[in-house]
């Protein structure tokens, strides 16, 4: 039964993993570069740009754990470097956690590691999750210097459109996902609230006392608070 | 004249580049991840009945083709080509990248779908992903020993919360922005809480809702800007 864990396991999809970490360390510090330089070109300070990338680079910490959180949560189903892989590229682990399913779905197998699950499943799941990812890549590969162009035609006619486009796509984002906790009531709405009080309370701190370095840690701040809260609640609420 | 003629040679050369990096590493990843199961059957001969593979695959394909087409159009204003690149090569877009790009962008004071916007972002986005796999290296690392001891600890919630956490806060930080802009797409997001949870697929309706709120709006005047 236990078959397929060693192969999910195999010292094989550590090396892979390692070899996919490298391309996309590479890709990440060529676009630093290009943009480095295009933003030096055009008037950019360094240190505008060194604060842009320190405080995505801060941002990238509390979610990056929950990251890991998922991989741990799979682990236990799919071994450990599948899951990483899958997490380090194009994936995300509800994504990941759902084309598993179908996977093993499409083989007669209710739950992920569970009764029926053995080496021909895993393969099987290993195959969606990996086609059903690659849909998005090949789109971006083949087609996003025509969708470029048609947004292109949009910015031309008027700026002013596309920066409240850029915004409200923002919006959209957001929004689909707040009410989702609200709605579920108890310790996740308290956590949203919690979210967003502590952030109220960043922004005011920012513009009446001009603390300009809270700018980067508003979002952890807020996000670390938020959840240290529900730690609280879920044992008050238990 | 002469001078607006090099200026738009310039920005031509910095998206061809944009372009060129961004198509050869995501074919790279792309192709380095089909060899995953592709592995299973050379190295360990493990290859699926062909029925249950192709009813698999044309599942999955059938709920992924669209909802990438939607999302990668939603996501082109938000991420600018550079950040479509990275995102769509990495993953992990509304929790990590566009967060990392807005809170970038607040940091070094320049605004959204501008250029100098652009560069931030892409620069901001571009550090997160390296921070990112990095912490998911420790967390490779350390998973063995710790993997049954975080999921039971006193903790547990506090991970399990993490996306009510982000979003409030991200609500709260564009509603103090804008407050106009989130009417359309908060009333969507609200009613469509009401009946489902499962809304992966209904993040391209709720941002193309939210764009032709934005645009009824800046039609009447209601919403600037800035």
């Amino acid at each position: 039964m236990d078959d397929y864990l060693d192969i999910a396991n195999s010292s094989y999809f550590y090396l892979w993993g390692g070899i996919i970490l490298l391309v996309i360390m590479v890709q990440a510090v060529l676009f630093i570069r290009l943009a480095w330089k295009e933003g030096k070109r055009i008037g950019l300070t360094g240190k505008r740009m060194l604060q842009g990338l320190r405080a995505g680079m801060v941002a990238a910490v509390i979610p990056s754990i929950s990251i890991v959180i998922a991989l741990i949560a799979m682990s236990g189903s799919l071994g450990i470097p599948f899951p990483w892989i899958r997490l380090s590229v194009i994936g995300s682990a509800p994504y990941e956690l759902i084309a598993a399913g179908i996977g093993a779905a499409s083989m007669g197998v209710k739950s992920l590691g569970g009764e029926g699950y053995n080496q021909y499943v895993f393969a099987n799941s290993a195959w969606v999750m990996t086609i059903g990812a690659m849909w998005s890549g090949l789109i971006v590969f083949f087609f996003l210097k025509k969708i470029k162009k048609q947004y292109a035609k949009i910015e031309k006619k008027d700026p002013n459109w596309m920066k409240i486009i850029t915004l409200a796509a923002f919006f959209g984002v957001v929004c689909i996902f707040l009410p989702q906790p609200i709605v579920a009531g108890g310790v996740p709405l308290i956590t949203t609230v919690t979210g967003a009080v502590l952030m109220i309370i960043c922004a005011l701190l920012i513009k009446k006392f001009e603390i300009k370095w809270l700018r980067e840690f508003a979002l952890p701040f807020s996000m670390v608070g938020a959840m240290a809260s529900a730690v609280i609640f879920t044992r008050i609420l238990a | 004249m002469a001078k607006n003629t090099s200026t738009l040679n310039s920005n031509e050369i910095f998206e061809s580049h944009v372009h060129r990096i961004g198509r050869i590493t995501i074919f790279t990843c792309i192709v380095l991840a089909l060899f995953v199961p592709v592995l299973i059957w050379m190295i360990f001969g493990i290859i699926p009945p062909i029925k249950p593979l192709i009813f698999g695959i044309i599942n999955v394909s059938v709920f992924m083709i669209p909802l990438s087409i939607a999302e990668i159009f939603s996501f082109y204003p938000v991420l600018g080509p550079s950040g479509i690149y990275i995102s769509y090569t990495t993953g992990n877009i509304s929790n990590l990248k566009v967060p990392c790009a807005a809170i970038g962008m607040e940091a070094a004071e320049v605004k959204p779908a501008t250029k100098e916007g652009d560069i931030i972002s892409t620069i901001a986005m571009a550090g997160s992903v390296i921070v990112s796999e990095l912490i998911l290296i420790m967390g490779v690392i350390l998973l063995v020993p710790l993997s049954g001891y975080l999921k039971d600890s006193v903790l547990n919630p506090a991970f399990e919360q993490i996306l009510p956490a982000l979003f409030g806060a991200l609500g709260a930080y564009f509603i103090l922005k804008n407050y106009k802009l989130a009417i359309v797409p908060l009333a969507f997001g609200f009613a469509v809480s009401m009946f489902t949870d499962k809304i992966t697929a209904l993040i391209p309706v709720c941002v193309l809702l939210a764009i032709l709120g934005a645009r009824l709006f800046y039609k009447k005047g209601w919403v600037t800007a800035e």
